[in-house]
């Protein structure tokens, strides 16, 4: 992509950015770039299979990449979300990093896979996404895009789960639970999961037991989606992330669903639109408090 | 025989040696186990409390003393927090000995220059007494400790016994502005306390124990004093769990400090990547 | 026929309990004890049937029992042979959890008053049977035996291994991450297995590398038929083929140096390779918990109930960020560049310098489950050239 290397290149050579970060050519497939030096710019790609949330690279718990200097992210709709959320909890000032806000038609689920998007290859995120061009950027590159092809299946998948008896629910979910190995894939891929100290690793006292047995993994799941609640972007990082394959976006859409049912809230790339959980408003709903 | 489970031990007596570091006096519970167990100076222990977890400590009784097995610590996380509640009676676990040893066979005739600051004084109070009740076998010993403030100079009654012993030059220290009005003991930094105590470095060994930048700062000194690298032998405190070379938490470089530490010479410590 | 034999020399440790030792670098590593066999695909399907009526309980790759969600291949118990997937991918995780489980109990405590009473855990276990291991899962079994033999024995893994009987699968290669040749395997290697079974027409070839995994045939002897010599030799044929292909396919992933990487590792601590190899890697950890030798554990005391608990031991890295965090504050990895290079540093330079050899048996599925493409065969290619520069 012509335009995204010059502006990387140019951005370096004046000293604009310290690095920037964005997609090259991986053994596997695409995968996140450092790029220090202008010559590298030509490293830089841009293709449906950039599915990784560059916005990961932005917590503030990451000084190897502070270190780089003061980066220049290439954002996708998605990633700008993030962004904004960093920026709405204060993890991030907005002129602390710069933005190259990219025009994305859908990524594929994996960066490994064919950069096809079909409405099999195409990623769950990408459903209903309404931040084609991101906003909140300092530069915008790329040709504009079709839209992605369509499929509603994690909706429909959600709506299975919810039609299922309450035991065959838990059945469903101590099963998927099981297999957790208390990586912490799924925290450490996901830009919001910026704490300094994450809940799970304090010790006094120990809030949520670190064993990977069914009571520790229940902990730490409802305990990260409840964290998570509002704040999700969707990106799906998670699951991907996730060594062994548990369906975590079932969890974050679902949530991201009763948001927007109890509070008409989807999450934005306006990092000056408050999070619903995160805000206080003196019209809050409390019909729940008796 | 599961290696991870551990001996059960009576709490025997607690002593507060200062605000934020206790001693803990253990008994093995079993017997048997208390006639078989045997350690050297040098090794260390993980000590239990049932419901927190282990903590690795250094074995800071003598091991010519074998009727209880000691253990200093200073306050610092979750474990130690509950080591603070513990009373005499109470029981804990210890699994151990476990690391490498001073070799004081190889000191037999030769000075012994002990060096320590602040907590540090617990593992060198080990090889200290071990030197003290074997004297004939050593020559000069030199003690230089120092700590903050009078408050925190740990083991008080042990410092006024060496003062009191013709056999042993005891230098005590406390850092400017931890002095009381009556402290009638030297007051700086342990540094450059050993520069002036000025120990000969012939026919001497050095056991220095402290914070890292205790170490840091006085191995300069030593070697300025003539010490070899080989001459100096310190204990290295390190994030440990299993003690026994496992779980892979303590590697340093190509070293496991649980199995070929916790004592290094300087000149071993030297070898070692900036890791610790 | 034979397979090649084990690049690599078997150990000088203890090996476990029960079985013959693997015969010594240059001899064959598939030592026949008696002629090969074949089983077919519904005798094994019987041999599974009777293994698990038999009351002994069998690992093997299966899918996942729930539908629907991801269908990844897996090492699983299984109670039937319909649940059996040979053909399938590499199983995503390794064997590692059948004798380091993701969380052991290590002994229970029971208060009484100031006193405290001690449940111990079993240290013998009841015999299982690993059908279908790939050659590189099992080989790191007795790589990690070594850390778990070193001065105090960790009764807990062996006892594991002594219960189980391993019969490998002969590796057709999953991908180009792959690298089992260039860490001293193969595809077909017989380190540390009872028995292999190479695909064949109509079944496997099955041959028995010890004691335990010839009474395991002898325990089941109806369904292993010998032939008459002409099928024999074909079979033979076939097996030696799948294997040979097999073996050319992963010798052209990657070709390096270990002993060469090493030396390079344990001299360049401070190198920049690290800081600019550092911050694609989002510590998630995701390599730890599929790789087939990584065996860091976390041991944490966990209350059950008032005045009881126990003590387990949880998989733990390198990885994360407080692994090595002192109770002080202090943390002397504290940042993901000197974490990334602790794990390269542990498998091609520690292990190998205290115990002789990598940490690492070449099964690629760190590339395959990193999130962000970090690449581990990627990572050993540069260093060897950056070595031999």
């Amino acid at each position: 992509m012509k335009e995204l290397r010059d502006l990387a290149r140019k951005l370096l050579a004046d000293g604009d950015a310290g690095v920037v970060i964005g997609w090259e050519e991986g053994r596997r497939g695409a995968r996140p770039a450092f790029i220090t030096t202008p010559d590298d710019a030509d490293k830089l790609i841009f293709d449906a299979r950039c599915v990784h949330n560059l916005a990961n690279y932005l917590n503030p718990r990451k000084p190897q990449v502070k270190a780089l200097g003061k980066p220049a992210v290439v954002v996708k709709g998605c990633d700008a979300k993030a962004v904004a959320g960093l920026l709405r909890e204060a993890q991030l000032t907005r002129d602390r990093v710069i933005l190259i806000g990219v025009r994305c038609g859908g990524v594929v689920q994996t960066p490994e896979m064919p950069a096809e998007l079909t409405e099999a290859t195409v990623a769950t995120r990408c459903y209903g996404c309404d931040v084609r061009e991101p906003k909140l950027v300092d530069h915008l590159v790329g040709d504009a895009q079709p839209e992605p092809p369509v499929t509603a299946a994690l909706d429909r998948r959600i709506a299975e789960l919810d039609a299922l008896s309450p035991q065959e629910r838990w059945q469903f979910w101590t099963g998927q639970l099981a297999k957790c190995t208390r990586c912490h894939a799924c925290r450490q891929a996901c830009p919001l999961c910026h704490c300094e100290r994450c809940i799970t690793d304090k010790t006094q006292p120990q809030w949520i037991e670190s064993s990977s047995h069914l009571r520790g993994n229940f902990a730490w799941h409802l305990t990260r989606a409840q964290h998570l609640a509002g704040r999700c972007v969707g990106c799906g990082e998670c699951e991907r992330a996730c060594p062994v394959g548990i369906p975590l976006s079932l969890i974050n859409r679902k949530l991201q669903l009763v948001v927007k049912d109890l509070f008409d809230y989807t999450v934005t790339d306006d990092p000056e639109v408050p999070a619903p959980i995160g805000a206080y408003a003196v019209d809050d709903r409390q019909e729940f408090i008796e | 025989m599961n290696v991870y489970q551990p001996h059960l031990m009576n709490v025997v007596a607690v002593i507060d040696e200062t605000p934020d570091t206790r001693t803990l006096r253990l008994q093995f519970k079993d017997p048997e186990v208390a006639a078989a167990f045997a350690f050297k100076a040098g090794q260390f222990g993980e000590y239990s409390v049932f419901g927190a977890g282990e903590s690795t400590f250094c074995m800071a009784s003598s091991p010519t003393r074998p009727e209880f097995i000691e253990a200093s610590f200073k306050l610092a996380g979750k474990v130690t927090n509950e080591l603070r509640q513990l009373n005499v009676g109470d029981t804990m676990g210890f699994r151990g000995p476990y690391g490498n040893t001073f070799p004081l066979e190889q000191w037999e005739g030769k000075n012994v220059v002990f060096i320590a600051g602040g907590i540090g004084l617990a593992p060198v109070r080990c090889v200290i007494w071990n030197v003290l009740d074997l004297r004939d076998k050593f020559g000069d010993v030199t003690i230089v400790y120092g700590a903050r403030s009078v408050a925190d100079l740990v083991y008080k009654r042990e410092l006024e016994e060496w003062a009191g012993r013709s056999d042993v030059k005891l230098v005590t220290t406390v850092d400017p502005g931890g002095e009381t009005p009556d402290w009638k003991g030297e007051v700086g930094f342990v540094t450059p306390v050993v520069e002036k105590t000025a120990p000969s470095a012939d026919n001497a060994v050095v056991v220095l124990c402290g914070p890292p930048i205790v170490v840091k700062m006085t191995l300069p000194v030593l070697a300025k004093l003539g010490f070899a690298d080989d001459q100096v032998y310190t204990t290295l405190e390190n994030r440990m769990k299993c003690g026994i070379g496992k779980c892979g938490r303590c590697n340093i470089g190509p070293v496991y400090v649980c199995k070929d530490g916790p004592v290094f010479t300087a000149a071993q410590l030297k070898a070692l990547p900036a890791e610790y | 026929m034979s397979a090649a034999p084990d690049k690599r020399p078997t150990p000088k440790g203890k090996g476990t309990k029960g079985a013959a030792p693997a015969a010594a670098a240059g001899a064959a590593a598939t030592a026949v004890a008696g002629a090969a066999l074949c089983l077919t695909e519904e005798n094994l399907g019987k041999l599974v049937a009777e293994i698990v009526a038999g009351g002994t309980r069998l690992v093997a790759p299966a899918r996942e029992p729930q539908a629907g969600v991801g269908g990844s291949a897996d090492y699983r118990y299984i109670s039937s042979a319909a649940e059996l997937a040979f053909g399938d991918s590499l199983p995503r995780m390794s064997l590692k959890g059948f004798f380091l489980p993701q969380s052991e109990v290590l002994f229970k405590w029971h208060r009484k008053g100031a006193d405290v009473e001690i449940e111990a855990v079993p240290t013998e276990f009841p015999p299982q049977i690993v059908l279908g291991a790939r050659p590189c899962d099992t080989a790191a079994l007795e790589i990690v035996d070594q850390v778990m033999d070193w001065g105090l024995r960790d009764e807990l893994w062996f006892g594991r291994r002594d219960a189980t009987t391993i019969f490998n699968l002969s590796c057709p290669v999953e991908d180009a991450s792959c690298f089992c040749h260039a860490v001293g395997l193969n595809p077909d290697a017989t380190r540390a297995a009872d028995g292999m079974l190479t695909p064949v027409p109509g079944g496997y070839l099955v041959e028995t590398c010890t004691e335990k995994g010839a009474a395991l045939i002898e325990g089941h002897k109806a369904l292993f038929e010998s032939g008459d010599t002409g099928a024999a030799a074909q079979r033979s044929k076939a097996a030696a083929q799948y294997r040979a292909d097999a073996r050319a396919k992963v010798a052209a992933d990657l070709q390096i140096d270990t002993t060469r990487i090493k030396e390079w590792v344990g001299d360049h601590f401070d190198d920049d390779f690290w800081t600019a190899l550092g911050p694609r890697c989002n510590g998630c950890a995701a390599c730890a918990s599929v790789c087939p030798t990584c065996h860091c554990f976390d041991i944490v005391d966990e209350p059950e109930g008032v005045g009881h608990g126990a003590r387990r031991r949880n998989w733990d890295t390198c990885q994360t960020g407080v692994f090595t965090l002192h109770a002080s504050g202090h943390n002397p990895r504290a940042d993901q560049n000197s974490r990334f290079r602790q794990r390269v540093n542990h498998k091609f330079f520690i292990y190998p310098s205290r115990f002789g050899e990598v940490l690492c048996t070449g099964c690629g599925r760190c590339s395959r489950v990193c999130p962000e493409g970090q690449d581990l065969a990627e990572v050993l290619a540069c260093i060897d050239e950056l070595a031999r520069a």
